[in-house]
């Protein structure tokens, strides 16, 4: 039943992503869901006695939770452009999209895959849920700093997706994941200042220079 | 040993520019680093094209079969040919202070970075780690993609990262989705190639075919498979012009290389038919889309890279035809348009730093400013487009004949519609650029001697495989044919 309880919380903070007008809420949701992920692989190591998904979780905790919104709200800071997101579709209009996602979700998980328990359903629903919701965010958000957020949300939905229906990667390979959505952010953040000092806006809508 | 030293290559050469300061000596010693590569990979090609069984290497961390050293010799050809033309390119990038010394030496790093991510990709055991590599070759190709630090650079570099990493997120579900059915229903808790292989007999059906569909997209982006295309024409057109050819001649083939290894898996279970249809989907898509383009393109750089992805359309259609002899004939073409778009990449790269711009309706008369070079991109077109006596010309017509074998018919009629028009649209544009009269005030200019070799390694294998073919070669295409179709 718990696992239940974290999975609601987790399909209410994927839909809160869709609502958040600025850069800062939206970096901050993120952090949110990403404690509600470490929560579920908590329990999950937890009462299948798995130590290894203990350490997952610790590390979904530092790199997810703290490490990424840190360096992603520093680089808000130091642009010191309007925090806007720059919405193409309004909050309401995107939140029945996002309920929209989850009904195709549901749809998907049920004719696609065989899952027997309703635990493991739930759970796969809300992480397609959240993968589709954060490929939203990546095209109705113009701002560089929303898309960058999206991907990771997409992420997060494909770790759910992983420690729901197939127990987890095995170790290394997650560990291996975790360098690599590192150096990501990293190197993301290095690009966001150069397009932010090139084109004193992070507005990719208003990138032009490349056509046909 | 051989496969440690293909792995120590670079790395050493990353951490030498640290200690190096002469620019030209920092490119010949790089360049010799890649001749050294280059022979390994021929040890490997010499042991692989005789026996062909698969070997694990490096305490389980690395597998090679006949793929891998197919895709290794690809790489170890390209970024050999890429690091000789990177001395005079560098060199005079620095001399006419276009970039610092500080620039061109961290332009060393970041090449030998890419190369190792390319090399780790056909070399790993783990097929998660294969993402990661390929993730990795993304990261650090973006900064020499947006090297020269313009609007024009940092934008194609942006959408290069961000669609790139979206498409490869879905390649990774579709990875957990192999993964779920083969702990499961094979009872496989690992992604190691050679322990999923063995018993991916017993993979759900239905979960396989959509793992598939996921895999193809993603990957499929990073391949430059229409729809999935609209990065690749501004990365490849803005990267540096070595850094181009190893793009389009290499990188999108590994990528390939990723989504084949997906078909071995998915064969014993639902058979390659599938796999086949989606194949010519996304090929015809490509070349449609591709051969549309390079009819109204004015950028050179660009022209070719919608020849690329024209090129991975016939590629991805040669692979559809894959029951056939496709996939040697997929093969075959993969590795001629590594060659030769290595080639006419280089040639760009050096008329686009003599006439100072992108645009062809700027550049004429190329033949009598640079004649090596203009002679050498003039018989490159006509190997592009498939003209013997040059390689490409076998590979093509052999996926038309294995288009005509399997009965595709219409499929076939539409490819042979689609080349002639990317033909005619090259032909217009190429032959402007390199025949049309000189402007008067254009000296006649001292090309490098590092890009004549280059162009010269690149030439042989175009012009040689074109006339004949060696038997090794043709018996690890077999291999690599019988590996995919799991026979």
């Amino acid at each position: 039943m718990t696992e239940i309880f974290i999975l609601i919380g987790f399909l209410i903070i994927t839909f809160l992503l869709v609502v958040a007008k600025r850069i800062t809420a939206l970096v901050r949701t993120f952090r949110v869901q990403a404690v509600l992920l470490s929560l579920y692989v908590f329990y999950m190591g937890f009462s299948q006695r798995h130590v290894e998904l203990l350490v997952v979780c610790a590390l979904i905790l530092i790199l997810k939770a703290a490490v990424i919104p840190f360096v992603l709200l520093r680089v808000t800071r130091r642009i010191k452009v309007d925090e806007d997101l720059g919405l193409l579709v309004n909050p309401q209009v995107s939140l029945v999209i996002a309920l929209g996602l989850a009904y195709l979700s549901y749809l998907f998980a049920h004719s696609a895959m065989s899952l027997g328990k309703t635990a493991e359903l739930a759970a796969f629903i809300t992480a397609i849920t959240a993968v589709c919701v954060g490929f939203f965010i990546m095209v109705s958000r113009m701002k560089a700093l929303g898309q960058i957020v999206g991907l990771l949300v997409m992420e997060n939905g494909i770790f759910l997706a992983a420690s729901a229906i197939a127990g987890g990667m095995p170790f290394f390979v997650e560990i291996a994941l975790f360098f690599d959505i590192f150096v990501f952010v990293i190197i993301l953040e290095v690009f966001v200042y150069k397009v932010n000092r090139l084109f004193t806006h992070i507005d990719t809508s208003r990138m032009k220079e490349l056509k046909g | 040993m051989l496969i440690i030293s293909i792995i120590l290559i670079p790395v050493i050469l990353t951490v030498l520019p640290m200690f190096i300061g002469r620019i030209r000596l920092l490119g010949l010693i790089n360049a010799s680093g890649y001749l050294v590569l280059l022979a390994a990979c021929g040890f490997f090609f010499k042991d692989y094209s005789a026996k062909g069984s698969p070997g694990i290497n490096l305490w389980g961390w690395a597998y090679i079969d006949s793929l891998s050293v197919f895709f290794l010799l690809i790489t170890a050809i390209v970024s050999f040919a890429a690091s000789v033309y990177s001395i005079g390119y560098i060199c005079l990038e620095v001399e006419e202070s276009k970039i610092s010394t500080r620039k061109a030496r961290a332009y060393f790093q970041l090449f030998n970075l890419f190369s190792l991510a390319m090399l780790m990709v056909p070399l790993l055991n783990n097929l998660a780690l294969v993402w990661i590599a390929i993730e990795m070759t993304t990261l650090i190709s973006a900064f020499l993609v947006g090297f020269h630090n313009v609007k024009e650079s940092i934008e194609a570099a942006w959408k290069y990262i961000i669609i790139c990493s979206v498409g490869i997120t879905f390649a990774l579900l579709g990875i957990i989705f192999f993964y779920y059915t083969s702990s499961k229903d094979a009872g496989v808790n690992s992604l190691e190639w050679v322990s999923v292989l063995s018993r991916s007999g017993a993979f759900d059906p239905k979960i396989v075919k959509l793992a598939l569909i996921f895999i193809i997209v993603g990957y499929g982006t990073k391949a430059g498979l229409a729809p999935m295309h609209n990065w690749l024409p501004d990365a490849h057109s803005q990267a540096l012009s070595p850094i181009s050819g190893l793009l389009s001649g290499v990188l999108i083939k590994i990528s390939l290389y990723a989504i084949l290894r997906f078909v071995m898996l998915a064969n014993l279970s639902i058979g390659y038919a599938y796999s086949a249809k989606l194949f010519i989907l996304f090929g015809l898509v490509s070349i449609v889309i591709a051969s549309t383009f390079i009819i109204v393109q004015k950028d050179l750089k660009r022209l070719l890279a919608y020849s690329s992805v024209e090129n991975i359309g016939l590629i991805s259609l040669g692979l559809g035809f894959g029951p056939f002899g496709g996939i040697f004939a997929a093969l075959l073409q993969a590795f001629n348009h590594a060659v030769t778009k290595a080639l006419m990449f280089f040639c760009a790269g050096e008329a686009v730093r003599v006439y100072r711009t992108n645009n062809m309706n700027q550049m004429q008369g190329m033949i009598k400013i640079m004649p090596f070079t203009g002679i050498a991109m003039f018989l490159g077109f006509f190997a592009l487009v498939g003209m013997p006596p040059f390689s490409i010309f076998i590979s093509k017509l052999s996926i038309l004949i294995c288009a005509f074998e399997g009965g595709y018919y219409l499929v076939a009629a539409a490819m042979l519609i689609f080349i002639a028009l990317a033909f005619a649209g090259l032909l217009y544009h190429i032959a402007r650029v390199v025949l049309r009269n000189k402007p008067q005030a254009m000296p006649l200019q001292k090309e490098p001697l590092s890009l004549k070799i280059a162009l010269l390694f690149l030439g042989a294998f175009i012009l040689g495989f074109g006339l004949i073919i060696p038997k090794d070669f043709l018996n690890l295409l077999v291999n690599c044919q019988q590996l995919i179709l799991g026979r």
